[in-house]
């Protein structure tokens, strides 16, 4: 680690996670990685002995095991460091798991060594778990939830059994946070009617668990898929009580329940866009395979409220706007749609989170948003 | 008769159930394979300009998005009529990307989903009575395929060193691919006329790195022998013959040396492939090597009727000596894997894609006539009470469509591909395995050739990167939505678990009529059809014992792990078999077609 590094490990040492005001929270954790920054609180885990075991159950939706994909390829730290360091006990996750329901004659069998839906009831049935959620949950057909069963129930009773034992409630991608892609309008999505675990789209009273009359903490994770560091920092800050759930909710996450250091209310993609440069001299690529601005192939960048474009993925390597495609702010509650058609200009397309930009400077939906807006615009048009 | 079921088949992409009906001799005489999830969302890109499609159908899968989203640039492509001047520097670059999506897909599937059902305790129970040999062989396997928070009798099993070394390098493959496609899960760089992104010299070097790490597991734990010795003796065999004896005389240097020491270790030679290719295979291991035991992987997941089986490939990866441009639909021989229909008596025919039909007599929705994709109809039922995965093979229990080549299930994914192109090794195998009284197709051979695959894909991934891809050439040709009026866009291509189609139209608007994938995973873990013929899954579990090494121990009903082996050897995907993001441009509410 270079002096500089651990000058900004140092720094890191006497602050809080998740209270550093952004730019030093930014900067630090965007070049160390997350393992350097867990490394930061290494005094504090001197033995993974010392913190009780955290165990999580992960459940897996509707989804397209994108997220759990995702957090393999966490590099900072991978998952096994996390498991490791933090003392996680990964216990129920159905892609990774030993076990797999079984049944004779309709009844379970084996033990929970080999029997995976014993195991999760188990697991529930003890309590003290994080739960994290990945894919949306069905409640069609007419809120019986039978678009999605596994092991003879379904996804929708499994999810509201664990979410009650649960001590808190993380939604891990876009389609558990907000309903994503199984919400897309269209012409059935009232007949499958997809939910999102706290939301669905915008609005929180369609999430299941208020439709379930469930109250329980919940830190939302969007992105398709969510980068491995907001899940694995997100649950290491937890686990190491550096937010505390559910006091510390209120000031860490924004209004959409993501936690505001990864999904900042006041910083896009387009600031930090490695294109950047080539926006402020007005240089723009009409045709993909070029290196300058992708406004004009409709990236939505100045309106998606990530760190991607400093925190980049898969190691650091790249991201959607340095590989020559436009942002499609898949972070955003109202993704997809909010993003569509995903090649047009957003000016051109009157619509962004619902309201097209004139609405959007009335509606609460951030400043920032409005000026990135605005901002775009006034630059397409010359001003 | 008892019913045992494995509700739900964990270790693959989304939720399957298998329902089997076993008799007393713990043999399956019956199976349903059912698809339990329907997202719905279908229409999504109806009305909507098609240039979202790569972006958005990469969303159906996020293990093989790479798959879905260049497959949805062919189709682009040739709805754009682009496709026959797509310069040759993006097809390489699509390659490159798709290779890399390969690789890091069979790696996960081996080590991360397959793997751990040879650390299954039943193993233990067969192979430690046969004495140190035995003991030996089950330390092995329980040593390096054991997943995390692995437990046996009550006693956690440490993490297994082969499943351990393969993460990283399943995240070092994500990163190669993002350096080229921008991000990995959901690649961004595919694109109708090329690719959004031209990789530079700095890039290339950075793959090729890549390259080599993967390439160090690969010689410290997947294959001892050195990999282009493999290569050479095996891929470019000069005949079936030869592919197979050479694997023969290599296992046999091993045994020779290894079977007074009982040291199986990779130190000792035995890398992952040589470990399996010996003791996962009766005829193999035993019968060849003249080993003690074996896991008789080969006597499980075979089609009893060769008529009622084929396997399909629709070809995958861009020739670049073919230079700019491509013919989308595929022709046999043009592609690096060429498309093509083997029969179940092995016999190669050339793709006609006007011969698919689906079925969807025993799915969920209301009843059509079996119909091209193109023309399908689906409307899903939306009484709750209907959807009942319990009520036996007579019954609707799936999600899943039944699609059919010519009327005959097809299975579809590296076995096929590796059969259509003539591979020597999997060919001599499957030849061999015919010969003897085997299922040319078995769990066995089904694993041998995805391992095969991943190393003749890999072997070609470094020519693609350091010989045929330049940094200086062109990346894309200019397209405009105008292009795209009144159009219709057929792409064909393989994905890592099989055939994979898109096929796409347009109105004057230039938007989206009709667009519908027909995924590898739709053909492989499909219903009866309306002649009531199980699919390829459900073939392959009918006549399976369903216990460790051909129910050696007797009858457990409790521990299947026989139904494990074959329902994970396809390397299922649920979210793929069911996406139902197809459209027909009927406007039907309550439409949905699921193919």
């Amino acid at each position: 680690m270079s002096t500089g590094m651990k000058n900004l490990a140092r720094t890191l040492d006497s602050l809080d996670f998740l209270k550093l005001d952004r730019r030093t929270f930014m900067k630090a954790v965007g070049a160390l990685g997350a393992t350097a920054f867990l490394g930061t609180y290494k005094t504090e885990i001197v033995s993974a002995l010392e913190f009780a075991e955290t165990k999580i159950i992960w459940l897996h939706g509707a989804e397209c095991t994108g997220c759990s994909e995702s957090i393999l390829n966490g590099g900072n730290p991978d998952i096994i460091q996390a498991i490791n360091k933090l003392n996680v006990n990964l216990a129920y996750h159905e892609t990774l798991l030993a076990q797999q329901g079984l049944f004779v004659d309709d009844e379970p069998v084996n033990t929970s060594e080999l029997n995976s839906e014993l195991l999760v009831d188990e697991l529930i049935e003890e309590g003290n778990y994080i739960l994290v959620v990945e894919g949306a949950i069905a409640n069609g057909p007419d809120g019986s939830g039978r678009y999605c069963v596994i092991g003879n129930r379904t996804f929708k009773e499994l999810f509201e059994k664990a979410a009650k034992n649960a001590n808190a409630i993380l939604a891990v991608g876009t389609c558990a946070t907000y309903g994503g892609i199984t919400c897309a309008d269209s012409a059935i999505a009232d007949v499958t009617d997809y939910r999102g675990v706290a939301f669905t789209k915008e609005d929180s009273s369609k999430g299941m668990l208020t439709e379930l009359g469930i109250h329980k903490p919940v830190i939302n994770i969007p992105g398709c898929p969510a980068h491995p560091d907001w899940i694995l920092l997100t649950v290491g800050a937890v686990i190491l009580g550096k937010i505390k759930v559910p006091d510390d909710l209120d000031t860490v996450l924004d209004q959409y329940g993501r936690p505001i250091v990864f999904f900042p209310t006041d910083h896009t993609v387009h600031e930090n866009c490695p294109r950047r440069g080539y926006y402020d001299r007005g240089e723009f690529d009409e045709q993909i395979g070029g290196e300058k601005c992708l406004w004009k192939l409709g990236c939505k960048a100045p309106y998606s409220h990530a760190d991607c474009a400093i925190r980049r993925w898969n190691g650091s390597v790249s991201m959607c706007t340095q590989a020559g495609s436009p942002c499609i702010a898949c972070v955003e509650p109202g993704f997809p749609d909010s993003s569509r058609p995903f090649y047009v200009e957003a000016e051109d397309k009157g619509v962004l989170l619902g309201a097209n930009i004139d609405t959007l400077s009335k509606a609460a939906v951030g400043a920032a948003t409005v000026v990135a807006g605005v901002h775009a615009v006034r630059r397409m048009k010359g001003e | 008769m008892v019913n045992v079921t494995v509700d739900p088949l964990t270790r693959i992409e989304g939720h399957l159930r298998l329902s089997t009906e076993v008799d007393a001799n713990g043999v399956i005489t019956d199976s349903q394979s059912s698809c339990l999830m329907f997202r719905g969302f279908e229409r999504i890109l109806q009305n909507q300009d098609p240039r979202d499609a790569a972006l958005l159908v990469q969303r159906i899968c996020g293990v093989c998005p790479t798959s879905h989203s260049l497959t949805a640039a062919n189709a682009l492509d040739d709805l754009f009529g682009v496709a026959d001047t797509i310069p040759k520097d993006a097809l390489v670059a699509r390659n490159i990307n798709q290779a890399l999506n390969f690789l890091a897909s069979h790696a996960t599937h081996i080590y991360i989903l397959w793997g751990p059902d040879l650390a299954n305790p039943a193993y233990r129970d067969v192979l430690t009575p046969l004495g140190e040999t035995g003991t030996a062989v089950w330390k092995e396997m329980v040593g390096r395929f054991a997943p995390i928070s692995y437990k046996i009798d009550g006693e956690s099993v440490p993490v297994g060193s082969s499943y351990l070394a393969a993460i990283p390098e399943k995240k070092r493959l994500q990163e190669a691919i993002a350096v080229i496609g921008g991000k990995m899960p959901h690649q961004v760089t595919s694109y109708p006329g090329g690719y959004t992104y031209k990789p530079n010299v700095a890039d290339i070097g950075k793959l090729s790195s890549y390259y080599l790490q993967v390439m160090d597991f690969v010689s410290s734990y997947t294959l001892r022998v050195p990999f282009d010795t493999w290569i050479e003796n095996t891929y470019k065999a000069s005949s079936p013959q030869k592919a197979v004896n050479f694997v023969v005389e290599h296992l046999t240097d091993l045994v020779d040396k290894s079977v007074t020491s009982n040291d199986f270790s990779r130190e000792a030679g035995w890398g992952d492939t040589e470990f399996y290719a010996a003791f996962g295979s009766e005829l193999v291991g035993e019968t060849l090597l003249g080993l003690p035991a074996s896991l008789k992987h080969d006597k499980i997941g075979g089609y009893s009727d060769p008529s009622k089986i084929a396997f399909l490939a629709y070809g995958g990866f861009f020739n670049p000596e073919n230079g700019d441009g491509y013919d989308p639909s595929s022709p046999a021989g043009e592609r690096f894997l060429t498309s093509g229909i083997v029969t179940g008596s092995l016999e190669y025919q050339n793709l006609d894609t006007s011969k698919i039909t689906e079925s969807v007599a025993h799915a969920f929705y209301e009843d059509t006539a079996d119909l091209h994709p193109s023309k399908g109809e689906t409307n899903p039922f939306t009484d709750p009470d209907a959807i009942r995965f319990d009520q036996g093979s007579d019954s609707r229990y799936s999600w899943n469509k039944a699609p059919r080549y010519d009327g005959i299930p097809c299975e579809v994914g590296p076995l096929a591909r590796m059969l259509a192109a003539k591979e020597p090794l999997v060919t001599g195998l499957a030849l061999a395995f015919n010969e003897n009284g085997y299922s040319a197709a078995n769990v066995y051979t089904r694993m041998m050739a995805r391992i095969q695959e991943t190393a003749i894909i890999a072997n070609e991934l470094l020519k693609w990167v350091t010989e045929d891809y330049d940094p200086n050439g062109r990346i894309a040709v200019d397209t405009d939505l105008s292009m795209a009026k009144d159009s219709t866009g057929m792409g064909l291509w393989e994905a890592p678990r099989g055939a994979l189609g898109h096929w796409v139209s347009t109105d004057s608007n230039s938007k989206v009529v009709n667009y519908q994938p027909v995924v590898p995973s739709t053909w492989n873990l499909s219903p009866r059809d309306s002649a009531g013929v199980p699919g390829p899954l459900e073939q392959s579990l009918i006549g399976a014992k369903i216990n460790a090494a051909e129910n050696s121990l007797g009858v457990n009903y409790t521990n299947p792990v026989n139904i494990l082996h074959i329902g994970r050897s396809y390397d299922p995907c649920v979210s793929c078999a069911v996406h139902t993001i197809d459209l027909t441009g009927k406007n039907t509410p309550r439409t949905l077609r699921i193919v």
